[in-house]
C-alpha cells in the first residue's frame, strides 16, 4: 500500500479539477438507474456517434443523478469559459440535434431547462465561474423551481462528478475532510458529530455522534462499522443516488466514522437489487485502496481501515439493524432483541456502528465546514438536510435535499411544482410502507423527526408519495400492508399474521364485504401490532393502517355503508356505464373488450353486461367521447 | 440486584434475569408458547408481552428477552397488553385451532373464535421450539424455518430427508400443538424407534429419564444410557437445566458395591412364560392377543390406556377368550402348576365384565386350582355370573372366521372337554395367562452361590418343612418365586419367614458351625504343603516356625479333599475319619 | 502275574454287592429323593455318606474291594456344581489313576465307575443303579488273588 503524501494528493486534485473542467467542451451524461431506465444508454450511443460524425473533439463523460428524475434523459454541455448548460426530456433526435446545434451554436434556449454559472467546492475553492453566457434567459440552478429550496449536502457531488473518478471527487473537496479529521483527536471527531445534531437517516433518527460515541466507549479490540445500504422501501431511492453518483462520500464518511470510533473494518451492506451501484461502489473501494485511503497506515497516520461489500438478496427487513447483521453473517435474517445493542454485540458479536448511506454521505461536510454551520441548518431538533424521494401524482418527481423545517406545502407545491393536471392533493404518505398518510389539513406541517411522528407518520428514510383524488385511500393502505406483509421476517405473530389479518380485513372493505364494526377492530388490531412486535418493521408496519383510519375514517365508512369508493379504484365497488347521450356507437370498446361484455351495433349506443364485466377499464381509457361512466356508490 | 416493580408489587431480583424469569420466580403467570427454561429465548409467540414503564417511557416487549433494569415498573396485565394478548391468541388461533396449549389461553383470555382461520393444513404457529432444541440442544441442525413472512415453515435442507436428522423426536416433544406441527415421518426417511417403556410391557413409551416404574425403590427417576441423547453425542442436557435442585449428574458411573453380609436372601423373582413358543395362539401375530401381564397393564387405571380396554384396529370388544395354562400343566413347556393364573384368570374376567357390561367372557381352562383363602369362594360367584367357564384346551386361535360377519375377528378353537364338542368361538380379545418360569439367569446366580436348582431351575431350600426358606448353604435363604411360583401373599410369607430366620442367627451374636472339620496331626505333618493347593477356601496355610501346614477351623468348610490327598496321613476329618468310614465299609460288607 | 476277572457264576442266588460312596449334598440327597419318591430300584447297593466325593480316599476305595465289595461307585454333584467348589473335579482325577490301578490289579474297569447325580435326579440315580447293578451281575462275583484282608491303621487316638 503506498503512503500517499498530501503533495499527491494535490496531484490527484488537479487531475481531478483537469477532468472536471477539461479545456475542450464537455457532455455529462446523467447515467444513474433512473437516467439508463429513461433511455440515457442510448442517448449516449447517439451522442458518441454525432461527435464523430462531426468530427468534434469533446469529452464525454457519465454523471450520477442531479436529482430530478422528471427531466431525464438529462445532460449537461460545459464549453471551457462558460456556463454550464442542462438540457432535459432528451430523445435520440433531440440529441442528435443538440450536438449539431451545439456546435453550431445555434441552440434553442426553450430547450434548455437551467444553467450553472459557477462551481464552489465544499472547501471553498472555486473552480469556475463563467464571466459570459452562452444562451440568455434561461434560469439559473439557484432560481429554478425544482431546485430553489433545496440545499444539497448529502446529494453535494451527485450529477457533477463521475461517480467512477476519484480525482475529480477529489477535486470537489473530497478526502479533505478526512484528511482534516486526522489531526484531531477520535473523541474530538465524536464530539464534532454529537455538536452538529446530525440524527440517522436511516429512519429511527437516532443522534449519530452519541452512536458513535455508545460504541467506541465499548471495550474490544475489534470494532465494525457497517454502511446500511439495503434501500429497500417502495418509491425511495435517495441511497440508490449517492451510491451510484458519489461513492466516494461514503467511503470518507466511514473512514471518519471508524478513526472516531476506532474501527479498522467496515461492510457497506447493499442490497443486490442495485448492480450498478455495486459495480460503482466496487471500483470506489478499489480506486481507494489504490490511492492509499483504505487500507494499512492510511495516510501515514497509523490508522489502518478496509471496506468490504456484503451483498443482501433483497429482503425489506434486512434493513433493520440486527437482522443485517444475521445476514451478513450468513445466518437467517431475523431481528433479535436490543438490547444487546449492535454498539454492544454486533456483529460477530464484535461491537458495530451501523449507520445508513445518506448519513455516512453527510459526515465530509460537517466535519469540513463545521458543526455550528450545520446546525445552523434546520429544526431545534433535526438539524441539517433530509433527502426526500418525491414521487406520486406530483408534477416534479425526483429526489430532494430540503433543509429540515420546511414545509410539506413547501415541498409539494414549490420543489415539487404542484399536482398533476392541478387535481385536488389528497394526501402525503411519508417515511415508507412504516410511515404514515398525513391529509390536506397538515400541509404546513414542519417536516422533522418530532412532529411527523406526532402526525403519527415517521420520516423514514426519505420517502413521500404524494396521492391526489384519484387514489383509495383504502386501497392505498393495503398496498402498504400487502408489502409490508410479503417483507415480514415472519418471526413474531403480530406482525406475520397480524398483518396478513389486516389484509384480510383491508380486502374485505375494498369488496364491500365488511361491516363497521371491523374499523375498531382493525385499529385495535394494528394497534396490537404495534406494541406487540419486536423490530422496527413490526412496530410500524400498520402506521399506514392506522394514519388512514385517523384522517381518512369517512373514505373507509362510504366504503362499507354506501359501498362507495370516491376514487374509483375498489374494483368491487364500480361500475362502468354507457353514457347513452354521449356514445356515438364506434365499436372501439366492444372490439378491445376482453370479455366481450359490450355489445352494440354500430352508429348504434352500446351496452355494458355487467355481469362479464371484469372491470379492466378497457374502455373507459379506449374511449374518445366520455361515453364511459364510472360509477361507485351514488356517485 | 435491581429492583423492579411488576403489577404494583416490588421485587428485588438478580441482575442479568429476563422479566420473564423473575416474573416466574416471584410465582406470576405470564403466558407464553414459545419460551422454554432450556433454550434460549426466541419471542416469536409475542404472548409474554409486558407494559414496561422505564424513565418515563412506556414500551411493550417480549418478557421472555427482555432483561430487567433498575426502576422497571412492569404491568402483565394491563388493559393494552391483554388487548394484544387477545389478538395473539386469535392469530394462533388460525393456526392451531385444536391446540390444547392455545385453547386453554383463548378460554382464560375469553377468545371464542378466530375470524382468519388459515385455509392450509399446517397447524404450526411457528414457534420455533422445534428448532431451538434441535439446534441449541441436540446439536443436529436437522430443520430450520425457510421463507419469510406468511410463507414461512419448518423444512429440512433443501425440503429433502436428509441424514442430519437423528429420529431423535425431540422436536414434536417440544411442539406446543401436541406434534401435530412436527411429524418425524415428515422430516426423516428413518423410521422412529420410540423407547418402549418396559413397566408397561411395551405397550406404551417412555422418555430417556424415566422412574422405571410407580412403586420403585428408591422411587428416583434414571437416565437410559442407550438411549439418552446426551450419553450418544454428548449434547442435550436440557435435564440438567430444568432440575431445579441440581440433582442430574451425567459422571455418576454404575459402581459394584461390596458389602460384607451374613446373610443373603435370594428373591430374584422369577420371568413370565413367553408365548411365542406356542405359535399356534397367534401372540406377536395379532395385535389383540395379550398376555396376563399386558392386560394388567391395560386395565390399570394408571396404564397406557388409563383403564380403556382399548387396542389399535379393533374397534369394539364384543367378546374376550382368556386362556389358561398356556406355560403351565403342559408336556411341551413345563409341567408344574404356575398356580396362580387360574385366580389372575377369573379377575381378569371380572374385569373386563366391569368395564365391558355389553361383552362376553369365556375362561378356557384345563382344572381350576382356587386353593387359598377366600379363593374358592371367588371362583364359585364366577361360576354364577354369566362368564362362560369351559374345561378345555384351547387348540389355535385364527383370524379365519366361520361367519362372513365375524370377519376381521379372532376365531377361538378349542374342545369342550364336559361337553365333548368342538367349539369355535368368534372374540375380540384373547387373553393368554402365563405362566412362571425361572429367570433366565437364575443358573448363573446359583453356580455363583452354590445353590442346587430342580430341573427347572427354581432354587432349591434345604428342607419343605424343616427348612423352607434355607438352603445347603448356610448363610443363604431364598424367598418368593425363584423357589417356586407363588402368588403374592405366599411370596410375604415366606419373605417374611427368610428375614426373621435371618435376624435370629444374627441377633444370636456368635455362629454355630457344623462340626465336620479337618484337623492337622501336627506330629504326623511332613510340611510337603500338598494340601494347601487343594483348599479351594485358602483354609491352610504354611507355618513356616514349625514347618507344617496349619488349618484354619473357621474357614475350613469340611469337604475332606485334603484328607483324602494327604501322604502322610496326617490330617483327621472330625465326622467322617478314615477309622469311621473303614468301620462303615467293614460293617456293610459283613456277611 | 495278572489275574483275570473271570465270570464263574457257581450259585444263581448270587446278589452282588456294590458300595456307593455318595456326597452328601446331591447325590446323597438325590438318594434322598428316591426314597421319598418311592422309586423302585435294586438293592445291591449300599451307600457310605462322604461330605464331598473329594473326600474319597483311593483307599476306601481298596477297603471295599478288599472287603469283598463286587463293585464301588462314586457319585457326586455336576461338574460345576460341587458344594465345595471343586471337588468333583479332584475327584474326577483321582478316578482315572485309582481305575488304571485296578485294572493292573485285575479289576474290570465295570466295577469301578463314577457318576453325577444332582439332588433332584431320583430317576437318574434309579437307572444308574439298574444298569450298573445288571452289568455287575453279567460279570459275575469279585475273584481277587489275594483275599488278605487289607487293613488300615488308624492314627487316631480314638
Amino acid at each position: 500500500m503506498s503512503d500517499i503524501k498530501p503533495a499527491d494528493i494535490n496531484i490527484l486534485r488537479a487531475k481531478g479539477e483537469e477532468s472536471l473542467y477539461p479545456d475542450r467542451p464537455k457532455i455529462g451524461i446523467s447515467m444513474a438507474s433512473c437516467g439508463l431506465a429513461a433511455g440515457a444508454g442510448k442517448i449516449l450511443e447517439t451522442i458518441e456517434g454525432e461527435l464523430k460524425n462531426l468530427d468534434l473533439d469533446w469529452i464525454v463523460t457519465k454523471t450520477g443523478c442531479p436529482g430530478f428524475c422528471q427531466k431525464e434523459p438529462l445532460l449537461y454541455y460545459h464549453a471551457p469559459g462558460k456556463e454550464k448548460i442542462y438540457f432535459g426530456e432528451l430523445t435520440e433526435k433531440k440529441a442528435k440535434d443538440l450536438v449539431k446545434e451545439l456546435s453550431e451554436n445555434t441552440v434553442d434556449r426553450d430547450f434548455a431547462t437551467w444553467k450553472i454559472m459557477s462551481d464552489v467546492t465544499i472547501d471553498d475553492k472555486t473552480l469556475f465561474i463563467s464571466e459570459e453566457t452562452e444562451i440568455e434567459d434561461i434560469p439559473l440552478y439557484q432560481e429554478y423551481d425544482f431546485f430553489k429550496k433545496q440545499h444539497k449536502i448529502a446529494l453535494r457531488n451527485c450529477g457533477f462528478i463521475d461517480p467512477q473518478s476519484i480525482e475529480e471527487y477529489i477535486a470537489k473537496g473530497g478526502y479533505a475532510a478526512f484528511q482534516k479529521a486526522l489531526k484531531m483527536k477520535p473523541d474530538e471527531v465524536i464530539d464534532f458529530i454529537k455538536k452538529s445534531g446530525l440524527r440517522g437517516r436511516g429512519g429511527g433518527g437516532f443522534p449519530t455522534g452519541l452512536k458513535w460515541e455508545l460504541c467506541s466507549k465499548e471495550d474490544s479490540d475489534i470494532k465494525y462499522i457497517i454502511c446500511n445500504a439495503d434501500e429497500g422501501d417502495p418509491g425511495a431511492y435517495m441511497d440508490r443516488s449517492i451510491l451510484e453518483g458519489d461513492p466516494h462520500s461514503i467511503i470518507e464518511g466511514m473512514l471518519i466514522g471508524a478513526y472516531g470510533i476506532g474501527s479498522n473494518e467496515g461492510y457497506i451492506y447493499v442490497r443486490a437489487e442495485y448492480p450498478l451501484a455495486i459495480e460503482l461502489l466496487d471500483i470506489a473501494v478499489q480506486q481507494a485502496r489504490e490511492n492509499g485511503f483504505l487500507g494499512a497506515n492510511i495516510l501515514n497516520s497509523g490508522f489502518s481501515f478496509d471496506i468490504n461489500l456484503a451483498y443482501g438478496a433483497g429482503a425489506f427487513v434486512c434493513g433493520e439493524e440486527t437482522a443485517l447483521i444475521a445476514s451478513i453473517e450468513g445466518r437467517p435474517v431475523e431481528p433479535r432483541i436490543r438490547p444487546p445493542f449492535p454498539s454492544q454485540s454486533g456483529l460477530w458479536e464484535k461491537p458495530t456502528n451501523i449507520n445508513n448511506v445518506e448519513t455516512w454521505a453527510n459526515v465530509p461536510p460537517i466535519i469540513l465546514k463545521g458543526h455550528d454551520w450545520y446546525s445552523s441548518l434546520g429544526t431545534e431538533t433535526s438539524k441539517g438536510t433530509k433527502v426526500f424521494s418525491l414521487v406520486g401524482k406530483i408534477n416534479n418527481t425526483g429526489l430532494v435535499e430540503v433543509p429540515m423545517g420546511i414545509t410539506l406545502r413547501e415541498i409539494i407545491y414549490d420543489v415539487g411544482g404542484g399536482i398533476i393536471d392541478n387535481k385536488k392533493f389528497k394526501a402525503i404518505q411519508t417515511g415508507g410502507p412504516s410511515g404514515g398518510c398525513l391529509p390536506e389539513s397538515h400541509i404546513d406541517l414542519p417536516v422533522d423527526y418530532e412532529s411527523l411522528k406526532e402526525a403519527g407518520s415517521i420520516m423514514g428514510s426519505g420517502g413521500m408519495i404524494v396521492v391526489d383524488e384519484d387514489t383509495c385511500i383504502v386501497d392505498l393502505a393495503k398496498f402498504f400492508i400487502d408489502f409490508t406483509r410479503d417483507e415480514s421476517c415472519g418471526k413474531c405473530v403480530s406482525c406475520r399474521d397480524g398483518l396478513d389479518a389486516c389484509h384480510e380485513i383491508l380486502n374485505k372493505i375494498t369488496e364491500g364485504k365488511s361491516a363497521l364494526e371491523d374499523l375498531d377492530y382493525l385499529e385495535e388490531l394494528g394497534q396490537s401490532i404495534v406494541d406487540f412486535s419486536m423490530c422496527g418493521l413490526g412496530t410500524t408496519a400498520p402506521n399506514p393502517v392506522l394514519t388512514t383510519l385517523r384522517y381518512f375514517k369517512d373514505e373507509y365508512i362510504a366504503h362499507i355503508e354506501k359501498k362507495e369508493c370516491s376514487a374509483k379504484v375498489c374494483k368491487a365497488l364500480i361500475t362502468y356505464e354507457i353514457i347513452k347521450d354521449n356514445c356515438v356507437g364506434c365499436q372501439a370498446c366492444a372490439r378491445l373488450c376482453p370479455e366481450n361484455a359490450i355489445k352494440g351495433q354500430k352508429d348504434k349506443v352500446h351496452k355494458i353486461n355487467q355481469e362479464l364485466c371484469i372491470k379492466c377499464g378497457v374502455c373507459f381509457d379506449t374511449c374518445r367521447y366520455d361515453a364511459i361512466l364510472i360509477r361507485s356508490g351514488d356517485k | 440486584m435491581v429492583n423492579i416493580t411488576i403489577n404494583d408489587q416490588e421485587y428485588d431480583i438478580e441482575e442479568g434475569k429476563t422479566i420473564l424469569e423473575a416474573a416466574q420466580a416471584m410465582g406470576l403467570e405470564i403466558p407464553t408458547l414459545c419460551y422454554h427454561k432450556a433454550l434460549s429465548p426466541y419471542g416469536a409467540c409475542r404472548l409474554c408481552t409486558v407494559e414496561i414503564e422505564l424513565n418515563g417511557r412506556t414500551m411493550y416487549q417480549a418478557s421472555c428477552q427482555y432483561l430487567v433494569e433498575e426502576g422497571m415498573n412492569i404491568q402483565t396485565e394491563s388493559e393494552r397488553v391483554v388487548n394484544g394478548r387477545k389478538k395473539m391468541i386469535e392469530l394462533l388461533l388460525a393456526r392451531a385451532p385444536e391446540a390444547e396449549d392455545i385453547l386453554d389461553l383463548a378460554y382464560k383470555y375469553g377468545v371464542k373464535d378466530t375470524r382468519f382461520l388459515k385455509e392450509f393444513d399446517d397447524v404450526c404457529i411457528l414457534c420455533g421450539l422445534c428448532i431451538r432444541v434441535c439446534h441449541d440442544r441436540m446439536g443436529f441442525k436437522a430443520i430450520e424455518f425457510i421463507n419469510r413472512g406468511i410463507e414461512r415453515k419448518v423444512s429440512l435442507p433443501f425440503e429433502d430427508f436428509h441424514e442430519v436428522c437423528r429420529t431423535c423426536g425431540s422436536c414434536s416433544t417440544y411442539c406446543p400443538t401436541g406434534a401435530k406441527a412436527v411429524q418425524l415421518e415428515n422430516l426423516t426417511h428413518h423410521t422412529p424407534r420410540p423407547i418402549l417403556s418396559e413397566f408397561d410391557q411395551g405397550l406404551a413409551t417412555r422418555p430417556a429419564v424415566y422412574t422405571p416404574f410407580p412403586q420403585a425403590v428408591p422411587k428416583i427417576p434414571v437416565i437410559d444410557r442407550n438411549n439418552c441423547i446426551h450419553f450418544q453425542t454428548g449434547e442435550c442436557k436440557i435435564c440438567q437445566d430444568v432440575c431445579e435442585p441440581d440433582a442430574i449428574n451425567y459422571e455418576q458411573e454404575d459402581e459394584i458395591v461390596e458389602r460384607e453380609v451374613g446373610a443373603i436372601v435370594v428373591t430374584t423373582g422369577f420371568d413370565p412364560f413367553d408365548p411365542n413358543r406356542l405359535p399356534q395362539y397367534g401372540y406377536g401375530k395379532y395385535p389383540n392377543v395379550i398376555t396376563s401381564l399386558e392386560f394388567e397393564r391395560i386395565s390399570s387405571a394408571s396404564g397406557p390406556t388409563e383403564g380403556e380396554i382399548i387396542f389399535p384396529g379393533v374397534t369394539e370388544i364384543k367378546s374376550a377368550a382368556i386362556l389358561h395354562c398356556i406355560g403351565s400343566r403342559d408336556e411341551n413347556t413345563n409341567r408344574y402348576c404356575s398356580r396362580l393364573c387360574c385366580m389372575n384368570a377369573l379377575k381378569a374376567a371380572n374385569l373386563i365384565r366391569d368395564k365391558l357390561p355389553d361383552s362376553h367372557v369365556y375362561e378356557f381352562y384345563i382344572d381350576i386350582r382356587a386353593a387359598g383363602k377366600g379363593y374358592e369362594e371367588y371362583y364359585q360367584k364366577m361360576l354364577r355370573s354369566d362368564i362362560r367357564i369351559i374345561r378345555g384346551k384351547v387348540a389355535e386361535i385364527t383370524n379365519i372366521p366361520d361367519l362372513p360377519e365375524d370377519e376381521g375377528r379372532l376365531t377361538v378353537v378349542a374342545e369342550d372337554t364336559l361337553l365333548g364338542a368342538i367349539l369355535r368361538v368368534p372374540v375380540d380379545l384373547v387373553i393368554l395367562m402365563v405362566g412362571i418360569e425361572p429367570k433366565k439367569d437364575a443358573r448363573d446366580l446359583a453356580h455363583i452361590l452354590h445353590l442346587p436348582c430342580t430341573e427347572e431351575g427354581f432354587y432349591n431350600e434345604k428342607h419343605p418343612k424343616l427348612a423352607p426358606t434355607e438352603t445347603v448353604i448356610e448363610g443363604i435363604h431364598v424367598a418368593g418365586a425363584c423357589q417356586f411360583p407363588k402368588d403374592v401373599p405366599d411370596s410375604v410369607a415366606q419373605g417374611e419367614s427368610a428375614a426373621a430366620a435371618v435376624l435370629s442367627k444374627i441377633a444370636r451374636g456368635e455362629y454355630i458351625t457344623e462340626p465336620t472339620k479337618a484337623e492337622i496331626v501336627d506330629d504326623h505333618c511332613s510340611g510337603c504343603r500338598n494340601c494347601i493347593g487343594l483348599c479351594p477356601y485358602l483354609a491352610i496355610s504354611f507355618d513356616e516356625e514349625e514347618e507344617i501346614a496349619k488349618i484354619d477351623s473357621a474357614l475350613c468348610q469340611g469337604c475332606g479333599v485334603c484328607v483324602a490327598s494327604c501322604p502322610s496321613g496326617a490330617i483327621i476329618h472330625r465326622g467322617y475319619t478314615d477309622k469311621q468310614i473303614f468301620a462303615e465299609i467293614e460293617g456293610v460288607l459283613e456277611r | 502275574m495278572v489275574v483275570t476277572d473271570e465270570k464263574t457264576i457257581e450259585n444263581t442266588d448270587w446278589e452282588p454287592r456294590i458300595v456307593g460312596f455318595l456326597c452328601r449334598w446331591c447325590s446323597y440327597a438325590g438318594a434322598d429323593l428316591a426314597g421319598i419318591s418311592r422309586l423302585d430300584y435294586p438293592p445291591n447297593s449300599i451307600f457310605i455318606k462322604v461330605p464331598c466325593t473329594g473326600r474319597v480316599d483311593p483307599t476306601f476305595v481298596l477297603k471295599a474291594f478288599a472287603d469283598g465289595a463286587d463293585a464301588v461307585f462314586i457319585s457326586g454333584c455336576h461338574l460345576g456344581d460341587c458344594h465345595y467348589i471343586e471337588g468333583n473335579y479332584k475327584t474326577m482325577r483321582r478316578f482315572e489313576i485309582l481305575k488304571e490301578t485296578l485294572k493292573q490289579l485285575g479289576i474290570h474297569e465295570r466295577r469301578f465307575q463314577l457318576t453325577w447325580i444332582s439332588a433332584s435326579e431320583a430317576q437318574k440315580l434309579k437307572e444308574f443303579l439298574t444298569s450298573m447293578t445288571s452289568s455287575i451281575k453279567e460279570l459275575g462275583p469279585i475273584q481277587l488273588p489275594i483275599l488278605a484282608p487289607l487293613q488300615k491303621e488308624d492314627k487316631q487316638d480314638d
